[in-house]
């Protein structure tokens, strides 16, 4: 059982970090679908870091650096370029896909897997069979919390959804909605980098190209599903990871009557069923349409 | 006098090549009520939204109780004591009424819970008079409750001056009532009230001093309202002008002046006109846009206007769309010009002599990115059969004729449609809608928006197709134009038909009829 549950922890908290990312995105009025992209650049610069500079602190910093002036670069294309949200958002996904492969290549002149000696700090032996769970799990359920304070319970999240939801209403209290989801977009590439980060170095200590494999895609689908409630959003991610890990699991018991492809595409059939549920639960109400409006009126 | 509340020097706004205020200079007396008039376009928005700091001038100074503030600083504003209650409300549909208290605030913990947040705001809006449950959410509550809420928004700062941006749009007759009776105890506080106003009735009913706006100038003001006639100030709010131009009893319904009446009282439906539309026991579907119909039943005879009242929001736009099957009517029949069209498509009803000016002349009605010609021929393109052959060269040449008989004013029918402005705009559809073959017009907020010309020129346009036996369907929540252009009024409430009247009309009975009072 508590393999299982190490399990779905390690699978479980990459994504919902970088649930966090797209809900507080979301929220301030911008479908961030560049959530894939900011997760590979998290998990490449966490290990090329770890790899270059010897130190796990050195590389967070450049992690967080890096994926927050690629939130700071979506915000710029969207806001003052006037860009369609969703297209500079894949085109920040393709950026960092791309960038990436590049940046491995430059640096170690292959395109093969990396491998650092070390990871994200343990939680050690006190915490027994889940010890070899990585210190950003244990902050993850806290995390959830914070986000969750932040954008319910202060005047802060309440003027962010308001720039989401009706910008001309947060101007008129002498709140700027611009700056509003430029906050958003730095908190949410704070937040990519610890997912990205997790997921290379929470267990593996590996980065492969590519290896976020849609994980970006399927935190915006729990975001959607958890209709950007950072709690809601939380449970759908985890829900998601809960049926990756038994699908794993029936691997090793159904392997031979099951085609093993089909068990790997549960979490994304999984995703598909929990947009299709959202959708019909809330009868096509939206909390966030997502798409601010530009115009006054 | 001491410092004036509120002070603009030389106030001048462009939009573009467009001067929405030119020169503007106006002072208001601390503790009074103030009315700001003027026709659509006149620049009444644009003055409040510049005192409030949305807009910034191009030039021009901005004074509050002498001090002089910043423009275009929503917060230097706001610091200073000025609050804006927007015509359309600026509060979050999915916000909690505590929830839309607290984001307006300035002071208070950072973080909060729920209950500390009600217990802080209902005793607030309670000192106010407005009577919610602050756990509700505001989509869920009634125009009325929504601006006594967005009053007590901009009520939550250490507010001085408040400006009120045509708050009697929205209301019910009743409702204006208490939203005065709400004014004139803020006055008694101590606050200085300015009202953007545009009926001549109410300024003269709430207002201690009144100013006019036209075509973004200053015309007089503020002027003490025992010093002015309703008859003058009308003349100062349409402009010398378009007055000879008006039609008797159009200016009078146009500027809200005097009590609404009747001016068809000549015109008389023939008893033995056929129905143009014959809705019997229509029921359909809440949906996003709006309430269900519920067993609703209406009638129009050929050569009627029939007008529909109503607060918004109690299934006008819904009625529309279930005219043009735009929602599916789950009882009930519905025949257009006498043939049955209760499942049938559009194109269909269209055969049979619908003609819909729709809500929102700019994303409903036109395609503002296309042509002239092809806007006005989307009419016949609707109408014809999917692989008819077009001829542009010959569409252009009868465009050209159609928009000049509708005295559009234009360059050319290759121009886009979003270059003209509001009044030609709908022009071009009246053009397009109202044709010989036309059997039921239904227009839907035809003048929101428009000037006095052009409000006077879609009116006339109207008797004009009833008069060559076209049956009008108006929805509108001006009751002036109703009672001036109407030969019977419908009042809608939740989706269904609340009453019936005839001219002459009377407003109260209108009125509680909107609200479900009964008389």
């Amino acid at each position: 059982m508590n393999d299982i549950i190490v399990a779905i922890l390690r699978s479980g908290t990459p994504l919902i970090y970088v649930t966090m990312a797209g809900v507080v995105a979301q929220r301030a009025g911008i479908w961030n679908l560049g959530l894939e992209g900011l997760m590979i650049i998290g998990a490449c610069t966490a290990i090329v870091g770890i790899v270059l500079t010897g130190s796990f602190a050195l590389a967070m910093l450049i992690a967080i650096i890096l994926c927050v002036l690629a939130s700071v670069l979506l915000w710029f294309v969207i806001e003052k370029l006037k860009a369609n949200p969703i297209i500079a958002g894949l085109g920040l996904t393709g950026l960092g896909l791309g960038g990436t492969s590049l940046a491995v290549q430059a640096i170690f002149g292959s395109q093969a897997a990396v491998t650092a000696p070390f990871g994200v700090p343990k939680l050690g032996p006190a915490f027994g069979p889940f010890g070899v769970l990585s210190i950003f799990v244990l902050a993850m359920p806290f995390a959830v919390f914070a986000m969750w304070v932040l954008l319910r319970r202060t005047r802060f999240g309440l003027r962010l959804a308001a720039s989401g939801e009706h910008p001309f209403a947060a101007r008129s209290v002498g709140a700027n909605p611009s700056r509003m989801r430029l906050a958003a977009l730095i908190i949410g590439g704070v937040l990519c980098a610890i997912g990205g980060a997790e997921l290379a170095a929470g267990s593996l200590q590996i980065y492969a190209q590519n290896m976020t494999a849609g994980r970006g895609f399927m935190a915006f689908a729990a975001v959607i599903f958890g209709a950007a409630h950072p709690i809601g959003s939380a449970f759908a991610a985890l829900f998601f990871s809960v049926v990756g890990a038994l699908g794993i699991r029936a691997q090793l018991l159904f392997g031979d009557a099951v085609p093993h492809d089909l068990l790997l595409a549960l979490p994304y059939i999984a995703t598909v069923f929990g947009v299709w549920l959202s959708g019909k639960l809330r009868g096509g109400r939206k909390a966030a349409t997502g798409f601010a409006e530009l115009r006054d009126y | 006098m001491d410092n004036p509340a509120l002070e603009c020097r030389d106030v001048t706004v462009a939009y573009g090549s467009v001067m929405a205020l030119s020169g503007v200079g106006i002072a208001f007396e601390q503790g009074k009520i103030h009315a700001v008039v003027g026709q659509n376009g006149a620049g009444k928005t644009t003055f409040a939204r510049v005192a409030a700091g949305l807009v910034r001038p191009a030039a021009g100074e901005l004074r509050i109780n002498g001090q002089q503030v910043k423009t275009g600083k929503v917060k230097d504003a706001r610091a200073a004591g000025v609050e804006l209650v927007h015509q359309s409300f600026a509060l979050p549909p999915s916000f909690t009424v505590a929830e839309a208290m607290e984001f307006g605030s300035d002071r208070g913990a950072a973080i909060f819970t729920r209950s500390a947040l009600q217990k802080r705001w209902a005793p607030h809006l309670k000192s106010l008079d407005v009577n919610v449950d602050p756990k509700r959410r505001v989509r869920d509550l009634p125009v009325e409750t929504q601006q006594g809420i967005e009053i007590a928004r901009a009520l939550v700062a250490d507010a001085r001056v408040l400006i009120l941006d045509e708050p009697t749009a929205v209301l019910s007759p009743s409702g204006i009532e208490m939203l005065f009776e709400r004014v004139r105890k803020l006055r008694d506080r101590g606050v200085t009230v300015i009202l953007i106003l545009h009926k001549i009735r109410e300024v003269l009913a709430i207002a201690d001093t009144v100013s006019v706006l036209r075509g973004g100038r200053l015309v007089d003001g503020p002027v003490a309202c025992a010093e002015i006639g309703a008859k003058r100030l009308a003349e100062m709010i349409v402009g010398p002008a378009v007055a000879r131009t008006l039609a008797p009893g159009d200016a009078d319904a146009a500027t809200g002046r005097g009590a609404p009446a009747a001016h068809t009282a000549n015109h008389h439906t023939p008893a033995d006109a056929g129905l143009v539309l014959d809705m019997r026991g229509v029921s359909t579907q809440s949906d996003a846009e709006g309430p269900a119909l519920r067993d609703l039943s209406l009638t129009i005879k050929a050569g009627e206007i029939v007008g529909i009242a109503g607060v918004e929001g109690n299934g006008q736009r819904t009625l529309v769309r279930a005219i043009a099957d735009l929602v599916d009517a789950m009882h009930g029949t519905l025949a257009v010009g006498g043939v049955d069209v209760t499942a049938a498509p559009l194109a269909r009803r269209r055969a049979a002599g619908l003609r819909i000016i729709p809500f929102e002349r700019n994303t409903e009605g036109l395609s503002l990115s296309s042509s002239l010609w092809e806007n006005w021929s989307a009419r016949e393109l609707l109408q014809s059969r999917l692989l008819s052959a077009i001829n542009p060269a010959r569409l252009k040449k009868r465009c050209d004729e159609a928009l000049q008989a509708w005295s559009v004013h234009y360059a050319t029918t290759g121009q886009q449609a979003g270059s003209l402005s509001g009044g030609n705009a709908q022009k071009v559809i009246l053009a397009r809608e109202v044709d010989a073959d036309a059997k039921l017009i239904i227009a839907a907020q035809p003048t929101r928006g428009l000037d006095i010309g052009a409000t006077a020129f879609v009116w006339q346009s109207l008797r004009e197709a009833r008069d060559r036996g076209c049956g009008v369907l108006l929805i509108s929540s001006d009751l002036d134009e109703l009672f001036d252009i109407s030969d019977r009024v419908v009042v809608m409430l939740s989706g269904e038909v609340a009453g019936t009247f005839s001219a002459p009309y009377r407003i109260g009975a209108v009125g509680a009829a909107m609200t479900g009072v009964s008389q």
